[in-house]
């Protein structure tokens, strides 16, 4: 039997391995691509909850952490694409100085 | 029928998941993380949020990933550097954080199922009734998504034309 708490204990698994690539990978691109495994945790849970809830609300939040998503991860690359230009590197340790 | 779809998706999302941490090639985390889009996606068709699955799949597997695969491929990379000592604890305290995360997730839901038991309604997100509530009660959120996209868009244009002008730097000195 499916209930609500296998759904919310998929989304805490894929929320921790998330966190986990955000706190320990020092390559900008990963922390973007765990990011994005964060984002995709969280909808998991409110797609469960709209289901088991009766109530379409949480489907459209997911619809807009969607187009969220894609504008982040627009502008993310677009910062990783100069970093790589300006430093040869895309490693987070490399990224010293407040202002270049 | 339901429970064995239910559990090899999910078996195959925290694969997926593991890998896009795990894999040292960045190529490989990204097409990891199709892998994992496209297990959510059918999640989220066995919870009947149809429309919701579709755009996943169209918007992040079919554009948002792509887009990651291009810079990857763009960027050439393809030395990996061995994590110092310091990396390595950093590394190792990253987990711990993480694991203590997890632990208190699975408590917390355990502890909220037991409190009530839900049964699962009979909504079904199809585009129909999805597009009826997006063009009614939330116009206005909808509307202002668009002007998200347009200042992401300004964003980027700045950006880019950063790039250029210091570019032209570099090549007058």
């Amino acid at each position: 039997m499916i209930t609500l708490g296998s759904y919310l204990t998929l989304s805490g698994i894929i929320f921790s391995i998330g966190l986990v690539g955000v706190m320990t990978s020092r390559n900008v691109l990963k922390v973007l691509l765990s990011l994005e495994l964060l984002l995709a945790a969280s909808n998991v849970s409110f797609v469960a909850f709209s289901k088991f809830n009766g109530d379409y609300a949480g489907q459209l939040i997911v619809f807009f952490v969607i187009l969220v998503a894609a504008a982040e991860v627009a502008i993310g690359l677009a910062i990783i694409v100069l970093m790589y230009r300006r430093l040869s590197t895309i490693q987070a340790d490399e990224l010293r100085t407040m202002k270049w | 029928m339901s429970p064995f779809f239910f559990y090899s998706f999910a078996t195959i999302l925290i694969l997926a998941s593991l890998a896009v941490v795990l894999a040292r090639n960045p190529l490989y985390n990204v097409l990891a993380l199709v892998v994992a889009i496209f297990s959510l996606s059918c999640l989220f068709v066995l919870l009947e949020a149809f429309f919701v699955g579709m755009i996943l799949l169209l918007v992040y597997a079919g554009a948002v990933l792509v887009f990651f695969l291009f810079v990857v491929m763009c960027l050439n990379l393809n030395t990996v550097s061995l994590a110092s000592d310091a990396q390595r604890r950093f590394r190792w305290l990253g987990t711990v954080v993480g694991l203590m995360f997890a632990s208190s997730f699975c408590l917390a839901f355990k502890s909220f199922i037991k409190a009530q038991t839900m049964e699962a309604s009979t909504i079904r997100g199809t585009i129909e009734t999805i597009g009826k509530i997006l063009f009614t009660d939330y116009l206005l959120p909808f509307e202002l998504t668009s002007l998200l996209l347009l200042i992401a868009i300004f964003g980027i244009v700045s950006l880019a034309q950063g790039a250029l002008s210091t570019g032209k730097n570099v090549e007058n000195s």
